[in-house]
């Protein structure tokens, strides 16, 4: 329950009163070269693609080396299969196909002699029905903005959603992950709170929504609350479970998707 | 039923050890100024150095003697001792008065020497605070706090700045009862952990048991806070109270009926939002930032065997940002007592006590408005009885009925909110408790303190209460009516603790006791936060269980005046809880579904020395432990670091008279950091980079050190009234504790990370007090 502003009312008085920061370094272990794969199908009609890589140490640029030569391939439930080419090194995409609501998708990928496979079901799209910007509202006097996305969640069933947000054109580094738990059948109106990137009037924000199953909700749930280290009581770090076996890095996701994009005033 | 059978027999086996004729002097020990009740004078025998007895916490105690002349003499510590003559041939009741010192008097010890009761008491792995080294002790902006000091001892350990939590010999946070009263203090901090809840001025006397614990505490695996409250002076009517950086306080006390009854009232409140007021920012100016707490006791002595005592607490905290959300939280507590005693050898009291913690949680905005709450409820009956045998044996032994009511929590909404109303299921449970224990000696070298502890939990309906697989699906789910049974646990705790006085100034000791939990802390945030959400032993939560042995050597120099002990312990611990990934604690009707269990090792070895007599007093005390827990999900199943894991606690604190108006203190803390989870890699998952992590815990923060400093200037003697001012600077060398460090990409340089570190006290932070009493 994240959206309970209290969090970070506690965070911002606690840090205004003397709070102070600095970069310090340490020493980290290094546990790199692990395998990550990305798996996403959307109902957009068009190519879909899924990214291989492996992570690197901390102290590394944030530039990950693609895994080349997987094969790579989505089965549906109506036993249809869309084999998946590489491209550009790392990224394996199918010829243009549309997910379907209600379907699931089965993913194989064999690298490096061991297959992975994850399955995830594309829930039934709900409409993003506005974007809209408010003032800071912990001081007014703030030039800075907060966005807030509104929909209207569908009742009698579980709902879960993610975001992502462009701040001209440059993605918010920041996991929004939420469910209907205490919203279910509502009109919602959502805070993207995050503490990154501020937006100032001029900028064109830009969100997506995607419908996601509950799996991957679950794992891009885990890595939002790990994302509050502070004083609002981040958790105890770990990786996020992944819906694919046997375990990586990474996700599987069918998910609707649809995008709306705000000038800010 | 077999209980009471055992009770019996233990009675009769002792009483069967009376040959010799003996009668009984009993009574009680006060403060001659006050009135207030002494509790752990001792009272020796001249004639019989063996034969000694202490004060109860409500000031009784009892020796029988063979018949004949002796001399008797009443003790405590910065009182001048009283002796009195005495001629057995009858029982006697004696109520003696001691009259405090002068503080310069202190130095000079003649009749007055210090005991030896820490080598040659049976108790270990207890603790005593003495409240005038607590008020000494250099704080956080000049607030006396007995929970910033107690994690000033060995093997009581800090949870960190800005955080009132401890961590007693490795156990979590959540482990530890505190008693205000004989009540359950359930949430002992305010403004998010940065003060405690006790007010200093308001209490006479403080102990925490870390080890060995006496049979009558139970409930809580770690330890036991047990908090006294003062009775009020029953001579004269006194006020005093200070006015401080960001709270005042106010203390009134006097007789109800001279010398039979007395009340004490203290009340303190912060005004922090006093400066919020002052801002020119239109939010700020609306909001509200203070917490108060009040604290009032009276007591009333119908003759010399029978006294009520009620006493109560009530503190609240409120943070509220105008229009847009607010917070509150807080405890109320009450207690009545009635202390009878039945004669010279059997002392009873009977307590009726009330505990509440509550908190809400607003959003005040018409899109996302909702009101959430939360409670848990405590109505406790107690009766406990103190029979003296015979020198060799006390035995206390009593009974504890508690009836738990937990509101996990409800949202109420309005119809522009984004939130739907909610209601988790109140749940209701009694946890109920026997116990007896004898205090032994054997012989003048050999004392045990030995007893056991029976403790129940009754999970009790109305409500639906589901069964959960490992993988948290609901295996079977059943609705019981109101007061049926869920699901019961028993548990036997047998308590030993065994001394051996080697000579006059040292012993060893060593104790086992068992301990069981059946209320748990659910929270898997990093800090103190008010949103605790507690449960009972379930169908799926098992007791929680620790088992201690420890053992000790005790050795005091220079005729008393330094304390030395050196304490090793080792701790089992079992059904310990831990949360899944992902897991939404707060106003989930499933949250045990999303709760693994596991166990857990603590060990080490703590060193104490201490002064507590004379112009320059305090205390070194230095801990070295691990603390180690084990989950099947966690760490492929292999032991990983608690958080609370210490290699090193080092704490120093000194107090030093200069004379009658100047006084000086200082303390210094050195202590491992907290084990943390730390990356060891990074990738990226849609657009954004996300961190690898490897083992739980396998890192350490870096350690954390302070030093502070303080002074008490003594204002000049007056008929009518007296003053002090106390000035303190806190983290005087501004070392910067890390608080928290977060992994982030980097502001400066594009496409890196990198970690960042927030202190909270980044600088030396002064503070000025001024005290006055008339």
């Amino acid at each position: 329950m994240k959206e309970f502003r209290f969090s970070l009312g506690i965070m911002i008085i606690l840090l205004s009163l003397c709070g102070c920061t600095k970069v310090i370094d340490l020493r980290l272990g290094n546990d790199s070269g692990l395998l990550v794969i990305e798996g996403n199908v959307t109902n957009l009609d068009s190519a879909q693609h899924i990214i291989l890589s492996r992570n690197v140490p901390f102290t590394n640029t944030n530039t990950y080396p693609p895994v080349s030569g997987a094969t790579v391939s989505i089965t549906d439930n109506q036993n249809n299969t869309y084999n998946f080419t590489e491209g550009p090194a790392g990224t394996y995409s199918s010829a243009p196909f549309q997910g379907a609501p209600g379907t699931t998708y089965k993913m194989s990928v064999t690298s490096g002699g061991t297959t992975y496979t994850a399955s995830s079901t594309m829930p039934a799209p709900v409409l993003l029905d506005s974007i809209t910007e408010k003032s800071n509202e912990f001081n007014p006097g703030d030039n800075r903005r907060g966005i807030t996305v509104h929909f209207q969640d569908p009742p009698n069933v579980p709902n879960q959603y993610r975001f992502i947000m462009w701040v001209n054109n440059v993605e918010v580094q920041y996991v929004f992950a939420y469910n209907d738990e205490f919203t279910n059948g509502r009109y919602v109106n959502l805070d993207l709170v995050e503490t990154i990137t501020d937006i100032y009037p001029g900028d064109t924000v830009k969100v997506e929504m995607q419908c996601i199953d509950e799996p991957v909700y679950t794992y891009w749930f885990s890595l939002m609350e790990q994302q509050f280290g502070g004083p609002d009581g981040g958790v105890a770090p770990s990786n996020p479970p992944s819906n694919i076996a046997p375990t990586v890095f990474g996700y599987f996701s069918a998910h609707t998707t649809q995008t709306q994009t705000l000038l800010v005033q | 039923m077999r209980l009471i059978l055992l009770c019996f027999s233990f009675l009769f086996f002792a009483t069967s050890l009376l040959a010799q004729k003996r009668f009984i002097v009993s009574g009680t020990v006060e403060d001659k100024a006050t009135g207030e009740k002494l509790i752990g004078a001792t009272i020796k025998i001249k004639e019989l150095p063996k034969i000694g007895a202490t004060t109860n916490n409500y000031g009784f105690y009892s020796i029988s003697l063979p018949a004949g002349n002796f001399t008797l003499v009443y003790s405590y510590v910065g009182y001048n001792s009283v002796e009195k003559a005495v001629t057995m041939t009858v029982d006697q009741v004696f109520d003696i008065s001691l009259e405090p010192q002068k503080q310069l008097e202190e130095i000079v010890i003649k009749s007055n020497k210090p005991n030896n009761d820490n080598v040659a008491s049976p108790q270990m792995g207890e603790e005593k605070l003495n409240m005038a080294q607590v008020n000494n002790v250099p704080v956080l902006l000049g607030e006396k706090d007995i929970l910033k000091t107690i994690t000033l001892l060995p093997g009581i350990e800090s949870a960190g700045e800005g955080n009132t939590g401890y961590y007693v010999r490795g156990g979590a946070s959540d482990q530890n009862l505190i008693l205000l009263d004989e009540a359950t203090v359930y949430n002992a901090s305010h403004f998010f952990g940065f003060f405690s809840t006790f007010n200093s001025d308001a209490i006479k006397d403080v102990s925490i048991y870390k080890g060995g614990m006496p049979p009558e505490f139970g409930g809580r695996l770690s330890s036991v806070l047990d908090v006294i409250m003062l009775d009020g002076n029953n001579k004269d009517y006194t006020v005093e109270g200070g006015l401080g950086l960001i709270s005042s306080r106010l203390k009134i006390e006097g007789p109800i009926v001279k010398d039979k009854g007395s009340f004490m009232i203290s009340a303190r409140r912060t005004y922090v939002d006093v400066f919020l007021h002052a801002s020119s920012d239109t939010t700020l100016k609306g909001s509200s930032l203070y917490f108060y707490d009040i604290n009032a006791k009276a007591n009333y002595h119908f003759d010399d065997k029978n006294a009520l005592y009620i006493s109560g607490y009530f503190g609240k905290d409120v943070l509220e940002l105008k229009d847009i959300f607010g917070t509150l939280w807080g405890n109320s507590t009450g207690t009545i007592r009635f202390n009878h005693i039945f004669n010279s050898r059997l002392f009873s009291n009977t307590s009726l006590v009330y505990s509440n913690y509550n908190y809400t949680i607003e959003d005040f905005q018409s899109a996302s408005y909702f009101k959430a709450t939360s409670q848990i409820n405590d109505v406790n009956f107690k009766e406990d009885l103190q029979y003296s045998i015979s020198n060799d044996h006390t035995l206390k032994f009593g009974l504890n009925v508690l009836h738990h009511t937990i509101a996990p929590g409800t949202i109420t909404t309005n119809e522009t909110s984004s939130f739907n109303d909610v209601s988790v299921e109140e749940r209701y449970g009694y946890e109920n408790a026997a116990y007896i224990s004898d205090d032994w000696h054997y012989n003048s070298k050999i004392t045990f303190l030995y007893g056991f502890r029976l403790s129940s939990l009754f999970l009790l309906g109305p409500g639906t209460l589901n069964t959960y697989d490992a993988a948290g699906n609901v295996l079977s789910s059943a609705t019981y009516a109101s007061g049926k049974l869920v699901k019961d646990y028993f548990n036997l705790e047998p308590r030993f603790t065994a001394s051996y006085l080697l000579n006059d100034q040292s012993s060893i000791k060593a104790s086992y006791n068992r301990n069981t939990q059946n209320i748990h802390l659910l929270n898997n945030s990093t800090s103190t936060t008010p949103a605790d959400l507690y449960v009972m032993s379930s169908n799926n939560i098992k007791p929680e269980i620790s088992d201690q042995v420890s053992t000790g050597y005790f050795r005091n120099f220079s005729e008393n005046i330094y304390e030395f002990s050196a304490e090793v312990y080792y701790k089992a611990l079992q059904n310990q809880i831990d949360y899944k990934d992902g897991a939404q604690l707060i106003l989930n009707p499933d949250v045990e579904s999303l709760l693994t269990y596991g166990s857990g090792r603590a060990y080490g070895l703590e060193l104490f020395l201490k002064k507590k007599y004379g112009k320059f007093n305090g205390w070194v005390g230095y801990t070295l432990s691990r603390t180690e827990l084990k989950f099947p999900a966690i760490n492929d199943g292999n032991y990983f670091p608690a958080t609370q894991d210490r290699t090193h606690d080092l704490s120093v604190v000194g107090i030093y008279q200069l004379n009658e108006r100047w006084s000086f203190s200082s303390d210094f803390v050195y202590a491992t950091g907290n084990a943390v989870t730390y990356p060891t890699g990074k990738y990226e998952v849609g657009g954004i980079t996300v961190f690898s992590y490897s083992q739980r815990n396998g890192y350490r923060e870096p350690s954390s050190n302070r030093l502070d400093v303080g002074a008490t200037l003594e204002g000049k003697k007056h008929k009518k009234y007296h003053s002090s001012w106390t000035f303190g600077i806190y983290n005087v060398y501004a070392h910067r504790d890390p608080y928290l460090i977060t992994f982030q990409n980097s502001k400066t340089a594009p496409n890196t990370t990198e970690a960042v570190e927030t202190s909270i006290f980044a600088t030396a932070i002064p503070s000025i007090t001024w005290n006055f009493k008339f």
